[in-house]
Order: C-alpha cells, then sequence, then structure tokens
C-alpha cells in the first residue's frame, strides 16, 4: 500500500506538477478580461462574451488533453496560453475591426494545433539525422518563395499569398531552423562536421537581406551563434562569428539607406517627428501617458501608434496596463526562459537540449529585440511580441516552437519516469 | 554534455542579464522621460482629454490661484492682469505656445491621465465630471509680478530667482511676456509676435560673458591650487592694455587699463586679460572638466521642468579661442536658470541642488499624490572652492563691477556681465547679474539677464538688488 503511494506521488511529481493555481488565475485573467470588454460597449460585445466564456474552456481542455498524452510541463504551457490571451485581450481592445481579434483566436487555435504537433514530433521521430537534408531544402525553398512571388510591404519582401491568406515564411522557418541546427549540431561535431549546417543557416540569412527581413534575419543570426557554441564550445570562433555580424552590420549601415535611416532614427527621433520618428516617437508618447499603471484597459488611445496591433503592441500594452504590468511581462518571458533551460539542461540527448535551448533564447532575443525597440533602447527592427503581437504566421510558428520545447519536457519526464521504475525494480527483484 | 551545460548555463545567464537591464532600462526610462514624452503636443490623447475632463488648478506658493477651469470647462488664469503675465510662460496655456509651461508640460498630470484606481472608481460611481489632479508651484506670484514691473522698460530679458539650499524656483520672469487667457479660447489671436512665448530663463541660451569667470577662477581655485607651482592665489598680474593670445588680441571693456593688481582686484574689476591669461595656464582640458561638473554639456533631465543645455565645445583651440573662452565670450551658452544654479552652489558650500517647480500635487478631493523633497544635482565643487569663491563674490559687490547690486545689511555676492553679441560692435550688449545672499536665513540665489541692456553693472545688478529686497520682505525669515 505504502508503495503505490509513493508511486503514485512520483508520477504526479513527475508529470503533472501542480499547476491549479496558476490555472485558475489564468483562466480568471482570461474570463474578467473579455467580460470587461464585452460590458464597455452598449449592446453587449457577443464576441468578447463569447471569448470570455471560450477561452478559459480551452485553456482547460487544451492543457488536459496534452498534459495527459505527452506529460508536458503544464506551468510552462500555461505561460504561453496566459501570453497568447494577453494578446487576444488587447487586441479585443485596441484593434481597429473585431475581425483582428476574431481571426488570431482562430489562428491561435491552429497555434494550439502547431503546438500539438511539435510536442508529437519531438516525442515520435527520434532519427533526426535522417530528416536533416530534406528539412534543409524544404525550408530553404521556403524562405525563397516570397523573393520568386512576394511583394513589397512595409519595406520588406517576406510575405506570400496563398487563397487570399498572407503567409510570412521567414515565421515558419524559425522551427526548422532550430531542428536543423540542434540535429546537425548534435552530438559534439568536429568542427568541419558543423560546416553544412552553418552554411545552411548563412544561405536562410541571405535569403532574409534580399527580402530586407531585418528583424528575421537578427534572430536566425543570434540563435545560430548560440547553438553553435553550446554545441561546441568554441568560445572565440563564436565570438569572432558575432563579430563578423557586427561588422556586417556597420557595412549595411553605411551601404544601404534604409539601414541608416532606422538607426538615424533612433539616435534622434524628435529631429523628424513627423516622418521618420513619426512610429517611435508615438510608441514613447503612449508609453509616457500610460505612466506606472496604465490608463486602463479600454480607456487608452493606442491607435495612435502605427502598428500598434504588430510591432508596437508592447508601447498599447504599456499604454493601457502601464508599466508595471509591462515589467511583469517581461518577468513572464523571464520565467519561461529560466524554466525552459532548466528543460534543456535535464536532456540526456544533445539534440533534445539544442532543440529546447534554440526555442528558449529564440523567444528571448525576439522578445528583447522587439521590447528594446518599443522603448528605444536599441534601434527598431520590425519583429513580433512572441504570442502576443496579431499576426497568424507568428503565433503558429511559435506555439510550434514552444511544442518543441514542451515535447523535450516530455521525453525528460519520461525518461525519469523508466530511471525511477528501474531503480524500484533492482530494489525487490 | 557536461560542457555544453555550461554553456548552457552561460547563454542562459547573459540572456537573464539582458532581460534584468530591458526592464531597468525601462523603468529608468519612463521615470525620467515619461513626463516629457506624455506632454509632447504631438500627443492627440490630451487634445481629446480636454474636452472631457476638468483640468486641475495651478497656483502659487502661497495659494494663489494661477490657472483653474470653471464649470463649463473653460480655462481661465490669474485675475490680477500683471502676475499673468508676469507667469504667463512659466504657466503656460492651453494651446501650448509656451512648450514648457507647466499647463503642457504637466498636462499629464492636470489632467489626471496617470490618477489612481480609487478616484476613477469614485468619480465613476458618483457621475461627476473627471477632475485632474492640481498643481502647486514654488514660485511667489506677487514677486514675480514686481520683478515684471521693474525689469528695465521696453527691454527683453530674462530673471530667476531661487532657493539656493531647496532649488525651490521662486520666481521666473521673462520679457516680453504675453496674456494666456487670449489663447484660452483656443481661437482668439495671440498678442505677441512670438519671442515672447520663449521662457528665456530656460529655453534662452545666452552668451554668458564674464558671468562665466565665475566658472573660469572656479577652475583655477581647483586646479592651480599650491603644489610645486605658487597658488594662483598668492599672483599678482598686470594689465598693460590689449595682450596677444595667439594671432588675436584680448582687451578688456571699453579699453580699460588695470595695471597691477591681485586676483581678488582682476575678478572684482572683472579683468579680461587676467582670466585670458587664467584660461591660457589651466589649458582647454580643466576648463571644460570644471564646467561640465558644473553641469555644462549635460543634457538636463529634470522632473519638474524642462531646461535647454548650456553647452561649453569639448574642444576648444589654444590661443585666442580658449582665452576668449576664459573671458565668456567663446562659443559658450548658457540658460539663466543654469547660472542661478551655479551661483547657488558657490553659496551652498559646492552643491548643486535640482531646480524645483512644483511643490506638490493633489488630487481633486486633496488627497496628497506628491509633495516634492529637495534632491542635490551633485557636489560641484570643493568645499574650500566654493568659500573661496564666495569671497570673491562679495568683494566683487562690495568694491568691484557689481555694487550696485549691494542691499544694506546683507552680504550680496556676485559677478557682473557685459557679453558681445555682435563682432562688430553693431548691437548693444547683453548685461548680466549672477549672484547670491550669503545669508542662512534668505538663501537666495539670482541671474538677471537684460538683453541689450549695456553693462551688467549698470543694467542688471540694481534689478538684482531690487529683488533680492522684495524676496526678503515677501517670504520673511
Amino acid at each position: 500500500m505504502a508503495r503505490s503511494l509513493s508511486h503514485h506521488a512520483m508520477r504526479r511529481a513527475l508529470y503533472r506538477s501542480n499547476t491549479k493555481v496558476l490555472m485558475t488565475g489564468v483562466m480568471i485573467f482570461q474570463a474578467l478580461g473579455m467580460l470587461l470588454l464585452a460590458l464597455k460597449t452598449s449592446p453587449l460585445d457577443t464576441q468578447a462574451l463569447g471569448m470570455a466564456i471560450l477561452m478559459p474552456l480551452v485553456t482547460w481542455l487544451s492543457l488536459a488533453l496534452y498534459g495527459r498524452l505527452f506529460r508536458i510541463d503544464r506551468a510552462l504551457m500555461l505561460l504561453f496560453l496566459f501570453l497568447c490571451s494577453i494578446g487576444l485581450v488587447t487586441l479585443q481592445d485596441i484593434a481597429r475591426s473585431p475581425e483582428t481579434p476574431f481571426l488570431q483566436a482562430l489562428y491561435t487555435l491552429l497555434g494550439l494545433g502547431a503546438m500539438g504537433m511539435g510536442i508529437l514530433l519531438m516525442r515520435v521521430l527520434r532519427r533526426w539525422d535522417r530528416y536533416l537534408v530534406p528539412l534543409m531544402l524544404l525550408s530553404l525553398a521556403f524562405l525563397a518563395l516570397p523573393l520568386a512571388m512576394g511583394s513589397w510591404k512595409y519595406g520588406a519582401k517576406n510575405w506570400i499569398e496563398v487563397g487570399g491568406v498572407s503567409i510570412q515564411p521567414s515565421e515558419f522557418g524559425k522551427p526548422a531552423l532550430i531542428l536543423c541546427l540542434a540535429a546537425g549540431l548534435s552530438g559534439r561535431p568536429r568542427l568541419t562536421k558543423c560546416l553544412p549546417v552553418l552554411g545552411y543557416a548563412a544561405l536562410l540569412c541571405g535569403l532574409l537581406l534580399l527580402a530586407r527581413d531585418l528583424g528575421a534575419l537578427l534572430l536566425y543570426f543570434l540563435t545560430t551563434c548560440a547553438l553553435f557554441y553550446a554545441a561546441t564550445s568554441h568560445g572565440l570562433l563564436t565570438l569572432a562569428g558575432l563579430g563578423a555580424g557586427s561588422g556586417c552590420a556597420v557595412a549595411a549601415y553605411h551601404l544601404f539607406p534604409y539601414v541608416a535611416q532606422r538607426v538615424e532614427s533612433f539616435q534622434n527621433p524628435w529631429s523628424d517627428p513627423l516622418d521618420s520618428g513619426y512610429q517611435i516617437i508615438q510608441a514613447l508618447i503612449a508609453i509616457g501617458s500610460g505612466g506606472l499603471l496604465g490608463l486602463g484597459l479600454g480607456r487608452g488611445f493606442p491607435r495612435n501608434i502605427p502598428l500598434y496591433h504588430s510591432d508596437f503592441i508592447f508601447a498599447a500594452i504599456c499604454e493601457e496596463f502601464g508599466v508595471l504590468f509591462a515589467l511583469g511581462l517581461l518577468g513572464i518571458y523571464l520565467v519561461i526562459l529560466v524554466r525552459g533551460a532548466g528543460i534543456a539542461l535535464a536532456a540526456r540527448s544533445s539534440f533534445h537540449a539544442l532543440t529546447a535551448l534554440g526555442v528558449v533564447i529564440l523567444i528571448a532575443c525576439q522578445t528583447l529585440v522587439i521590447v528594446g525597440g518599443n522603448t528605444r533602447m536599441i534601434p527598431l527592427t520590425g519583429v513580433t511580441l512572441p504570442f502576443i503581437s496579431a499576426g497568424g504566421s507568428s503565433v503558429i510558428s511559435m506555439m510550434g516552437c514552444a511544442g518543441l520545447l514542451l515535447g523535450v519536457s516530455s521525453i525528460n519526464a519520461h525518461d525519469e519516469w523508466e530511471d525511477y521504475r528501474r531503480r524500484v525494480a533492482e530494489e525487490e527483484p | 554534455m557536461k560542457k555544453m551545460r555550461g554553456a548552457v548555463r552561460l547563454l542562459v545567464a547573459l540572456m537573464v542579464a539582458a532581460f534584468l537591464g530591458t526592464g531597468g532600462w525601462i523603468g529608468y526610462t519612463v521615470y525620467t522621460q515619461g513626463g516629457r514624452w506624455a506632454a509632447n503636443n504631438m500627443n492627440n490623447r490630451l487634445n481629446s482629454r480636454r474636452k472631457s475632463v476638468g483640468m486641475g488648478e495651478i497656483s502659487d506658493r502661497n495659494g494663489v490661484v494661477l490657472a483653474y477651469t470653471d464649470g463649463e470647462g473653460r480655462r481661465w488664469y490669474a485675475k490680477d492682469k500683471n502676475v499673468r503675465r508676469a507667469l504667463s510662460q512659466t504657466v503656460g496655456d492651453q494651446m501650448s505656445m509656451s512648450g514648457t509651461g507647466v499647463e503642457t508640460f504637466h498636462a499629464g498630470t492636470l489632467l489626471g491621465l496617470s490618477g489612481s484606481i480609487i478616484d476613477r472608481t469614485r468619480q465613476y460611481l458618483s457621475g461627476d465630471r473627471y477632475q485632474g489632479d492640481n498643481i502647486r508651484l514654488t514660485v511667489d506670484a506677487e514677486l514675480c509680478a514686481y520683478i515684471s514691473q521693474n525689469f528695465p522698460s521696453g527691454k527683453e530679458g530674462a530673471v530667476c530667482l531661487l532657493n539656493y539650499k531647496t532649488g525651490e524656483i521662486l520666481a521666473m520672469v521673462s520679457k516680453p511676456d504675453y496674456d494666456p487667457e487670449r489663447l484660452a479660447g483656443r481661437q482668439a489671436t495671440a498678442d505677441t509676435t512670438g519671442s515672447g512665448y520663449l521662457n528665456r530663463c530656460l529655453q534662452g541660451q545666452y552668451t554668458p560673458g564674464s558671468a562665466f569667470k565665475i566658472v573660469t577662477l572656479a577652475s583655477a581655485l581647483s586646479y592651480m591650487q599650491g603644489g610645486p607651482d605658487p597658488g594662483v592665489e598668492s599672483l599678482t598680474f598686470l594689465c598693460e592694455g590689449p595682450r596677444s593670445f595667439g594671432n588675436s588680441f584680448v582687451r578688456c571693456y571699453d579699453g580699460e587699463i588695470h595695471g597691477q593688481m591681485s586676483l581678488n582686484q582682476a575678478f572684482a574689476v572683472s579683468c579680461n586679460v587676467t582670466f585670458a591669461s587664467i584660461a591660457q595656464a589651466l589649458g582647454a582640458e580643466r576648463l571644460v572638466s570644471t564646467a561640465e561638473r558644473l553641469g555644462f554639456n549635460d543634457n538636463f533631465a529634470f522632473r519638474d521642468l524642462i531646461l535647454y543645455e548650456s553647452t561649453i565645445p569639448t574642444r576648444i583651440p589654444e590661443s585666442i579661442e580658449l582665452a576668449w573662452t576664459g573671458v565668456g565670450q567663446g562659443r559658450l551658452q548658457v540658460t539663466p536658470l543654469h547660472m542661478a544654479m551655479i551661483a547657488g552652489a558657490v553659496a551652498n558650500n559646492g552643491v548643486m541642488q535640482t531646480p524645483r517647480l512644483i511643490q506638490r500635487v493633489t488630487g481633486a478631493k486633496g488627497t496628497p499624490r506628491l509633495r516634492a523633497a529637495p534632491a542635490p544635482y551633485g557636489q560641484v565643487l570643493e568645499v574650500q572652492v566654493a568659500h573661496r569663491l564666495r569671497d570673491y563674490m562679495a568683494y566683487a559687490v562690495k568694491a568691484g563691477t557689481g555694487s550696485r547690486a549691494a542691499l544694506k545689511g546683507y552680504r550680496v555676492c556676485g559677478k557682473t556681465g557685459t557679453a558681445e553679441v555682435s563682432d562688430d560692435k553693431s548691437v548693444a550688449t547683453n548685461a548680466w547679474f549672477v549672484g547670491f545672499l550669503d545669508d542662512p536665513a534668505h538663501p537666495y540665489a539670482i541671474a538677471v539677464v537684460v538683453e541689450q541692456g549695456g553693462t551688467g553693472g549698470k543694467a542688471a545688478a540694481p534689478l538684482a538688488a531690487k529683488a533680492f529686497k522684495k524676496a526678503i520682505g515677501l517670504l520673511g525669515a
């Protein structure tokens, strides 16, 4: 009797970890936030009301489903869902048309599907080196698509239209990049063996440069450097790579006028407040107007900021929820970073460790790049705030990446459970 | 795997540090700049809010109302026309013509942009019109009106008077001025050609002229004190008319020849030749270093007000340009408030106080929101240097060019300036007086600029004495 109890406790500890409080909190946030927005308009906003009911329901169901199927790190998944719901609540509030949050909700559901696929892929496919070359070729072809059939938008050519839906291949290239790097760099390869996969990453970066998707380029580059360093521990070579990257950035500053203009409007936005400095100034004004506690949900005017729903959603959140909340938001990303790193450290194979690390580094870098850009800490590069900004490609690919991370956590839990069973069996033959 | 784990830990530690840095940056930047951003006149929120919110009241340190909004949402300013005009740029207006005015710079507070949740809920439940916060300023309305009326008639310029122990600005007057009442309706035309909207105390970047000799002397007292060479204070100086520095000459005002004198006398009679030589001996690096400690080239980000930068070139070519810089005629720009702060630092044992314009902020129902406390800008001079400088400045008023600033029964310390603003004397000189009262009960520092007023001793110093006297009378012991 005593043994079955401890068995039970062990199972719980490994697989389920008690996340009731966190889950309740997230569900209350979703329900109350949406309810508040539903009551704001005088004929009740039925869409917000519907979301107030559906969002907690989906949270509970998806958590129960994935938790039971795969034994994932439930707290981490809840945090991803929390970020998504902050995005949905903000969009429901600030978007010009109710279509934006509606579509975003659909994309988030698709993202949940992508997350499940990510977990499943990690659990099912064990021999990744077999798929490395096809995956590399496929992602290269995919990223080259917008150059062939895309059109310029906001100074970049990184979109393609498929059946009336615009897709951003550079977003979907992210999980592919992480998987290829992890597969190509696992098992402490010699330097020459690293070259093919590094060449692949360089090709991807070249494609992004042609498409002028500088934000994605920066993220791909940083993720590659981080994974190379983790896999090989070549500190000097990594630094050399970073230095070469910085050199390229300086060269780009001198070669391309649009890069120089970005830096210019970062250094002194007030010199041209109506044109090149307009975006960042409106973002700063929004942040300043929000102050510490914010103007309150539904009481701000974030539509004054250009791209308030995508690139500048952090500024919009600052205005509505206040700087304290925004700092708390950064705290959530920080917790994801640390917990994700824990998963990477607990992984048994270097492939899994690198995959988990890649996801974590990507999310963290992307957050820092866009938050820093919004607050004039670094020059602005247009990337989305992970899980929060409006945009189907972004949220689906990010949820897919999150799925990879959760998949590693599920494998870890499975491995530890096997260990435990083996130990118990040895003690009592 | 073990090596990989180490690398993973390092990478994650770097990312965590980056996150903490970003959080710190956000907190810092919003704390120091947030009000400025919100007050920007490109902020459409303010205009849309002006229609729906009862804007808070602005009053002076004694509670004299300087601006308020009536029940119909119309904005009114001080009843007394002299007060209204004297404080026009300080208080500001509804059209943000005076961009540094409280009405604009603190619009977020006056409109209650970041009011507390409790107040909002209460006002929501009671159905009252949303009421912004009230601001009480540190200025004295009567003192401002007095200074404005006693300013040389028809002249342009600025006077600011502050308490150097607390940093409170007691008077801030900029001439010409305007009547904010005329802008309250957002349609009437203004009564000034434009330069009246400028708050010259904060935004006027003037050539300091001899008033800058305070900085040159401070640098000499800091760097040329004893050691192997004789201290600067034990030297005697000889002024035999124009002296050549490199390819040009430095001459004293009006071609005067001062003869042989001590440093004390040279400062009191404002001998250009002596101070040009001192600047030469100091070298550009040390002179710039002292000036920067005193706040030059600092992009002041004070919470209460916008103060434009005072500038000194970071690299000054030797010889003639350095010589003229030591006299205050180089490529120097100073704001009157900053000069008053420098005088205040000399008086306050070398500690410069952050200037303050807001005494307190209260909610619509009187709940205190913010009560400001003095905050030092820094120890900008060594204590001994400040004390020596104070004695030099006292002598300049007692027996030098600043004699008209003297006030019976008080020890006035100061320095005049007569700044050339044209190369060929086609435009009359700007008159400066920068000084303070050496009196613990009345710790007031002042800067007076009268544009094209002639010499500092004749045009600016008498106004300083009058202002000190009035301030003592009004603010008491």
